[in-house]
């Protein structure tokens, strides 16, 4: 009764109602912030909404790049400083907000600004050896404008269990 | 879909009946007998059962209620004396399997899945606890030798008249076998005969008679076959048991009944018997046809009114209830404290505005309450298990339940009853001593004694498991823990660590999943069942003495009534059921103990002092004690002063829980529970009183 449904989910439908199979996009869009002067890119798949302010309740024994909370219509964000969490010092002031949401999990990362959405192709994905632990930084890549090099942000690893 | 509506109620009344059912044999079992009362309701519950049963067109499961409701329909004429001391045991023990039956049908119709026809050997100890009761009601006969004739496994009224009458047994093939083909199936005699062939595969001729004997090329033995069974008499009781694997294959098959023929001395008077007890089973089986209406009308009445007084209602509904309820909450303290209002003297709104106020908590008090359930329903299935397993492992053990009317969350009564029945069981396994001589040596009662207690502390609700046994073994725990992998052998550990390891994934004791355990065995699963609820489990245990599981669960779900304290920029609301009140102090008041911290003498007793701004590293907050206000926290057994900076006032709060990647972090160890958003958008932090303190002070 329920596979029907489950396979559904899985199909596309194009614009002529004809079924898709998915095998996996060569390219998937990216949000690209900027933090430092270095531009992030996170898969725009986990980007829920991007806030111009919002308050930080402060919330204690938490680690230090963790803000604090916040009150998004009714749900409770956690705010990480992003720049914090990467090993950087912490600015202050006001920053933006990315909400994202990965897998029923949620965070707001603080960030300087952000830039634009782009399609990146996966093969211009290079994955780079990380120093740090966490591996925060899954990949690197070469921006298709030719603007620069980005850094690509990896959602399991900073919201994953 | 109206039929599974009828479907989902029949499976809901059966399985509270059978809950009924269960209680009234247990507590029936510890004065060894039925009152009349009891007899009673255990005939209008069978009798239901087999109604509705039938309805739904699950005829074993109505073929099992009707020979109970017989047998029941007997010690109700005679009174509960006709059942013999000797024989109230296995009465007892009947009942439960039948329940226990019952269960696992049930399982099998919510799960679609097609029931077990086979009822046969189910019905035929019935039938011989039947027998083994009239037989005692009719004459003296010893016991051993139930009589087939009462053995009619079809709805007892229609088949009266034709008692079988078996043949005289013979001493040298004592292993019977009687076996009815299916109404109107034709050529029962060969059907028979195909059974012979079958048999002389495994068994030789000298092994096994058979009856009637012609079978193979009389067609008159067909009538016999019909009215008495064909009747199988083995030398071997194994060639018996391969027979009936053989009966149980073979088609159109109604019922086989095995028995085992035991010559009694006197062997004229057998015939006698046979008449004799014969006379018996048929007005008895008469009556019952006209005593069923009169019950049926009796059971109607009261069970009318059972019904009137519930209801059950579709989870779902009442968790948009209290969606709904915590919004008003909300926004009623938005309206009312709305900055609009700020400095207007307004009495008419003012009045209103109380009056809303009250009704929103009266709305509120009974909204939440449509969910609590007492936990006294899953507490009272331990009875039943700790009675299962007193008999299995030869342990004397008394269960007390303590607090159970305490109303906790229907999610959370769900999700403990497993974990519960585990730490039931691991005291009953491990706990309590095997050798009652133990026991009496360390000054122990006898009688293991296991208290399982529930208590609300506001925030929380406490779930405790206490037994009195041996304790925990810590060297046993140790080795085992090193065996598994789970610990080191050169590092020493403390006796906390230890029992720890207790609830280490793969620590398990018991590989195998008894009838008693849940869907998986581990002390490890109560912990990850426990925690998926937010709550905690920690064990505590004294070698010797025994051991206390203790399991936490926070009211995450609630509305509750809190006040709200400010430190610096903070704010933090603390349940109001742990404050016990709030006092200006002065330097002066304030003593220290030897290393340092802060305590205060409040009426005659010493209680620390804990800064929340120190604490929790808070940026701001005040400095000197005369700034702020101490907060005389209470929970469970710790107490302790609290300093804040203000009182901001007493609210109802909406209970949020973290989000998942906050609790990551383990806040909930220090003290601190969810948050909650107030009526201007700000955010609370909920302060648990007890863990605060054990963070704290360790």
């Amino acid at each position: 009764m329920n596979t029907a449904k489950e396979d559904v989910l899985f199909q596309q439908v194009d614009d002529e109602g004809v079924v898709k199979e998915i095998t996996g996009p060569e390219s998937r869009k990216y949000l690209i912030f900027i933090i430092d002067n270095l531009k992030i890119g996170i898969d725009a798949e986990y980007v829920v909404e991007i806030l111009n302010s919002y308050s930080a309740t402060y919330l204690p024994m938490m680690p230090d790049y963790i803000e604090g909370i916040f009150n998004m219509r009714g749900q409770i964000i956690p705010i990480m400083d992003i720049r914090q969490r990467l090993g950087k010092y912490p600015k202050g002031g006001e920053s933006l907000l990315i909400v994202l949401d990965y897998n029923d999990t949620q965070l707001g990362i603080q960030v300087d600004a952000v830039e634009l959405m782009m399609d990146i192709p996966n093969a211009s994905i290079l994955p780079i050896p990380s120093r740090s632990a966490q591996k925060l930084v899954s990949g690197m890549c070469t921006l298709p404008d030719g603007s620069g090099t980005m850094l690509v942000l990896d959602c399991e690893q900073l919201l994953g269990p | 879909m109206s039929s599974n509506d009828i479907l989902d109620m029949y499976i809901y009344e059966t399985n509270t009946l059978l809950e009924q059912l269960e209680n009234i044999v247990l507590d029936a079992e510890k004065e060894n007998t039925f009152s009349e009362e009891n007899v009673n309701e255990i005939f209008r519950i069978m009798h239901t059962i087999k109604g509705s049963s039938a309805m739904m067109e699950f005829d074993p499961l109505a073929t099992v209620s009707h020979r109970i409701e017989d047998m029941f329909f007997i010690i109700r004429e005679n009174g509960m004396a006709v059942v013999s001391d000797a024989n109230r045991p296995a009465l007892f023990d009947l009942m439960l399997h039948s329940i226990d039956y019952f269960r696992v049908e049930m399982e099998k119709v919510e799960a679609e899945q097609p029931l077990n026809k086979d009822v046969d050997s189910f019905l035929a100890n019935i039938n011989s606890l039947i027998a083994k009761i009239k037989g005692e009601d009719s004459e003296e006969a010893p016991p051993p030798a139930p009589e087939p004739a009462a053995a009619e496994p079809v709805p007892a009224a229609e088949t009266s008249g034709a008692v079988p009458r078996s043949s005289e047994g013979n001493p040298d093939f004592r292993y019977e076998l009687r076996v009815f083909f299916d109404e109107g199936c034709g050529m029962e005699n060969l059907r028979a005969y195909m059974l012979v062939s079958a048999i002389q595969g495994f068994c030789a001729a000298s092994d096994f008679l058979f009856e009637p004997a012609g079978v193979e090329s009389d067609a008159s033995t067909a009538e016999q076959v019909i009215e008495n069974g064909f009747l199988m008499q083995f030398r071997n009781p194994e060639d018996r048991e391969k027979a009936i694997a053989e009966v149980r294959s073979a088609g159109s098959v109604r019922s086989y009944q095995p028995h085992d023929f035991e010559p009694a001395p006197p062997k004229v008077s057998i015939p006698a018997e046979a008449v004799a007890a014969a006379e018996p089973p048929a007005p008895a089986v008469k009556s019952a046809a006209p005593a069923k209406s009169a019950p049926a009308k009796g059971q109607q009445g009261s069970a009318q009114h059972q019904k009137e007084s519930l209801i059950s209602v579709n989870l779902s509904k009442l968790d948009e209830l209290s969606a709904i309820v915590g919004e008003i909450v909300i926004t009623e303290a938005m309206v009312t404290a709305s900055p609009d209002l700020k400095g207007l003297h307004l009495d008419a709104f003012s009045k209103s505005a109380r009056q809303l106020r009250k009704l929103t908590d009266e709305l509120q008090d009974v909204s939440m309450s449509l969910r609590m359930i007492p936990v006294s329903n899953t507490f009272q299935k331990m009875n039943r298990i700790v009675r299962d397993m007193c008999k299995k492992l030869n342990k004397q053990v008394k269960l007390t339940l303590i607090g159970e009317n305490t109303e906790v969350d229907k999610t959370i009564v769900d999700s403990i009853g497993d974990p519960i029945m585990h730490m039931v069981r691991n005291s009953m396994d491990h706990g309590i001593e095997e050798n009652v001589q133990d026991r009496i040596d360390a000054g122990k009662d006898p009688v293991g004694e296991i208290i399982l207690s529930a208590e609300d502390t506001g925030s929380e609700v406490i779930i405790q498991i206490k037994d009195d046994g041996a304790g925990v073994n810590d060297e046993a725990v140790l080795r085992k823990a090193i065996n598994n992998g789970i610990a080191s052998p050169d590092v020493e550990y403390s006796h906390k660590e230890i029992l720890n390891f207790l609830m280490a994934p793969g620590f398990s004791t018991n590989k195998e999943v008894t009838e008693f355990s849940g869907r998986g065995v581990g002390m490890d699963v109560v912990k990850s069942g426990v925690e998926s609820l937010g709550g905690s489990v920690t064990i505590t245990s004294e070698q010797g003495k025994g051991m206390i599981t203790t399991m936490r669960i926070p009211l995450t779900m609630a509305i509750m009534d809190g006040m709200e304290v400010s430190v610096g920029k903070s704010i933090f609301t603390i349940p109001i059921n742990n404050i016990r009140s709030s006092l200006k102090i002065t330097e002066n008041d304030i003593l220290h103990d030897s290393v340092n911290g802060e305590m205060i003498k409040i009426m005659d007793g010493y209680y620390p002092i804990i800064r929340a701004q120190e604490f929790y590293n808070l940026p701001e907050g005040a400095e000197r004690v005369e700034d702020g206000i101490l907060m005389w926290l209470e929970s469970g057994d710790c107490s302790y002063g609290l300093f804040v900076d203000e009182l901001l006032g007493e609210q109802q709060i909406v209970v949020k829980p973290f989000p998942t990647y906050v609790n990551n972090f383990d806040i909930k160890n220090y003290g601190i529970t969810g948050c909650s958003i107030l009526g201007d958008g700000n955010i609370s932090i909920i302060l648990d009183a007890g863990g605060l303190y054990t963070a704290a002070r360790g």
